[in-house]
């Protein structure tokens, strides 16, 4: 009874606290400089930027000499790079909850995936677009232009037309193979599914497993379903039954000839020994180290793994197998555009839009393609070096679609992904995969 | 008259613990549950929902499995501590020669943080690269080399064996204490009655420890049922939910997919039944309370 004394009303202090804390307050300025003079309005001063290179990263390095030169160019300008990548999220997505957000950031916008939507129709982020149709003050052209058209619908929230977000490297989901070992065993780059079944074969005859992926992402051995539907579904399609909760997983066949291509490989012992087991870091360094011929990765596993290729090492690319008679998208390539958003609240949008001109401009992304091996969106902007093909996969695609239909974001992550993996453990075959996954996707998506 | 005045000398003493408790303790609690009842969009509104959070909780499969595995979790690393922390307590209670030494091994992982301990085992557990089964292999014991993490049946047990090694310190350091406060007399007595250190130990130290035993069982049973680390950063909860426990869950509910009030009811349902677990076991092991 002594203790209630104090617990109550300190318990009732708090309950008020909790109800006047937090709240429906998403009120956002939305009240950018004037976009054809917003260049000569820009004054020094600190700018916090997100990154995703990690410290100590080459791709930390260019980012830190873009920052020098602006500090160099506008007096007081100090900018602070903020780690922003994945692990970093929630902290950081609660500083913009808070009122407290990144000037320029990553993450927050993804015009095709409606869970990245909501801060640019809540008013948190600057519409980009009255600056993007401007005229570059460098090139005399539109800053727009500078980006290939096939990345707008990235860059656009369909809601109400603006630009949210800028691409600052473009992530491929791209089949890499061990171009000196395809050479010497004469294997030809898989084009097909039935060119990826005799790599297959021919690799495991030489002794080597065909396949790196890892057991510990469940993700990662998603991305191989995601591509199968892409072909044998379609983007549009798998998307709608997946995520979007239209129709069931059972009324196209597309989708049990998917996971049926997918039990092939897995029967025909394509995937690395003890993958299962093995991390996606160890599983990229065994491909690299002649472990496996072939892995289905985005893009930035070319400047992730830099430091473990070895100096030999040929790599090739190609996009995501075709499958004949597939009814799906056979020329579309899976891609996800890391791009920099800048928040309606920044107290200094000028030098956070010149921070994304410039990040965005030829120069820099050349910088970046040429020292850290990164794709780039921008147009004009040369492949790396370190993944040769690549530029030939982006001139080939008929389209680009967004990775993973949204699944991560969406309940639907807590089934899809997970059934795969029984999948590809031998835990069941294709079809009890398809009735789990339509049990599963039913409940989830109430229908 | 004098105690009033007592109680209100105490008061200002009181004041800062309150504090702290207030702003540490009750108000995130007070609010955790506030939040439960709410649904929110990724941008921070939110409008109040009712219970609804909490009957999508009894409902939720995934919940019940990730519950499921956390009392897994907490049994099968609790049969992996309590008896090794217990033997090396009891020896290095004992007179040994480097007994300075083998404290030191015993609590070195302790100052290892998490993250680190985390991936050192991932590495070890590889099924191809790692210690373990090239070891086995090594010793013609092949059979038993497993995917150790991406084998459903050994994920859980391999995680919460990692746990255990990375904490064991502190329990040993905890048991250490309870064997020095036995009362020397009854202990020799009793070896002057002929018993063998053996003997002693089960007949003597182990009923006498049992006040301990009881409240470091129910911290180990907190203590696991919000492990979150080791798991997150080896399997994810993976393969396919077979070590997912409820931290990890909620993480990916809040943080993946935006829906906090659905995850503050998880977190919500764990410390009640934590609560009614922690006293359940504080009720059976009680025992009349040993004087010495």
């Amino acid at each position: 009874m002594k203790t209630m004394r104090f617990v109550v009303p300190l318990a009732a202090g708090c309950l008020a606290l909790a109800a006047c804390s937090g709240g429906d307050d998403g009120d956002t300025t939305d009240a950018g400089p004037d976009a054809a003079s917003w260049h000569e309005q820009i004054e020094g001063s600190p700018l916090e930027v997100g990154v995703l290179s990690a410290e100590g990263t080459p791709g930390l390095a260019v980012l830190q000499e873009l920052a020098d030169g602006l500090e160099a160019d506008y007096d007081g300008t100090d900018v602070t790079l903020t780690f922003a990548n994945t692990d970093a999220r929630p902290g950081i997505e609660q500083r913009w909850r808070s009122g407290d957000p990144l000037d320029v950031d990553y993450g927050m916008f993804d015009g095709t995936n409606p869970a990245l939507t909501v801060w640019a129709d809540d008013g948190a982020l600057l519409d980009l677009r009255p600056y993007l149709e401007a005229n570059d003050p460098e090139t005399g052209t539109p800053w727009l232009d500078r980006f290939s058209p096939q990345v707008l619908e990235f860059m656009e929230n369909p809601s109400d037309g603006g630009i949210y977000g800028v691409p600052s490297e473009l992530s491929l989901h791209v089949l890499f193979y061990n171009a000196g070992l395809f050479t010497e065993l004469g294997i030809e780059p898989p084009r097909t599914w039935d060119d990826l079944l005799a790599a297959n074969t021919a690799l495991k005859a030489a002794g080597v497993d065909p396949i790196a992926v890892t057991g510990l992402f469940e993700p990662y051995m998603g991305m191989w379903s995601d591509h199968l539907w892409l072909r044998t579904v379609g983007y549009d399609a798998a998307r709608a039954v997946l995520t979007g909760g239209e129709g069931h997983i059972t009324d196209d066949p597309g989708f049990l000839e998917g996971l049926e291509m997918l039990q092939q490989l897995r029967d025909d012992g394509a995937f690395l020994t003890g993958f299962e087991g093995t991390d996606f870091t160890a599983a990229q360094a065994q491909f690299f180290q002649g472990d496996a011929g072939m892995i289905l990765m985005g893009s930035w596993l070319v400047s992730e793994m830099s430091d473990v290729i070895p100096a030999d090492f040929q790599l090739g690319v190609v996009p995501f197998p075709t499958v004949e008679g597939g009814a799906g998208d056979q020329g579309a390539v899976m891609a996800a555009l890391q791009e920099i958003s800048v928040a309606a609240e920044s107290e200094n949008i000028p030098l956070a839009l010149e921070w994304a001109r410039r990040l965005t401009s030829v120069e820099t992304q050349t910088q970046r393609a040429e020292e850290i091996g990164e794709v780039s969106a921008v147009v004009d902007v040369p492949s790396p070096p370190g993944i040769p093909g690549i530029d030939q996969v982006v001139a080939d695609a008929e389209s680009l679609e967004p990775r993973d239909y949204g699944i991560v974001q969406s309940p639907a992550n807590e089934v899809i992904y997970p059934e795969i993996a029984r999948l590809l453990f031998g835990e069941q075959d294709a079809q009890q995969t398809l009735e789990r996954l339509d049990e599963g996707l039913r409940r989830v998506h109430g229908n | 008259m004098h105690r009033a005045a007592q109680r209100r000398i105490i008061i200002p003493f009181l004041l800062p613990a309150l504090l702290l408790l207030g702003v540490f303790f009750l108000y995130p609690l007070v609010r955790t549950v506030d939040i439960s009842f709410t649904e929110w969009t990724r941008t921070g509104s939110y409008h109040y929902v009712g219970v609804e959070n909490y009957t999508r909780v009894v409902d939720d499969p995934g919940y019940l499995n990730a519950l499921k595995n956390a009392f897994l979790f907490t049994l099968v690393g609790g049969c992996m501590l309590f008896p090794v922390a217990i033997a090396i307590a009891w020896a290095l209670n004992q007179r040994i020669h480097g007994e300075r030494f083998f404290r030191f091994v015993v609590f070195a992982p302790v100052v290892l943080s998490a993250a680190v301990v985390a991936l050192m085992w991932k590495f070890v557990y590889h099924p191809t690269l790692g210690l373990i089964n090239p070891a086995l292999e090594g010793l013609g014991l092949g059979a038993l080399a497993r995917t150790w993490l991406g084998d459903a049946a050994t994920a859980l047990p391999a995680v919460a064996f990692v746990t255990v090694w990375h904490g064991i310190g502190i329990w040993v350091v905890l048991l250490s204490a309870g064997f020095e406060r036995l009362p020397p007399d009854v202990l020799e007595a009793g070896r002057i009655d002929g018993a063998g250190e053996w003997r002693l130990f089960r007949s003597v130290m182990l009923p006498m420890l049992r006040d301990l035993f009881r409240i470091l069982v129910v911290l180990w049973i907190v203590q696991s049922m919000q492990a979150f680390a080791f798991v997150f950063i080896m399997t994810g909860g993976g393969p396919f939910g077979s070590t997912d426990i409820v931290g990890t869950l909620m993480y990916r509910v809040a943080f993946e997919r935006s829906e906090f009030g659905y995850a503050a009811a998880m977190g919500v349902v764990l410390v009640v039944i934590m609560l009614i677990v922690a006293q359940l076991v504080n009720k059976v092991m009680k025992r009349d309370e040993l004087q010495y």
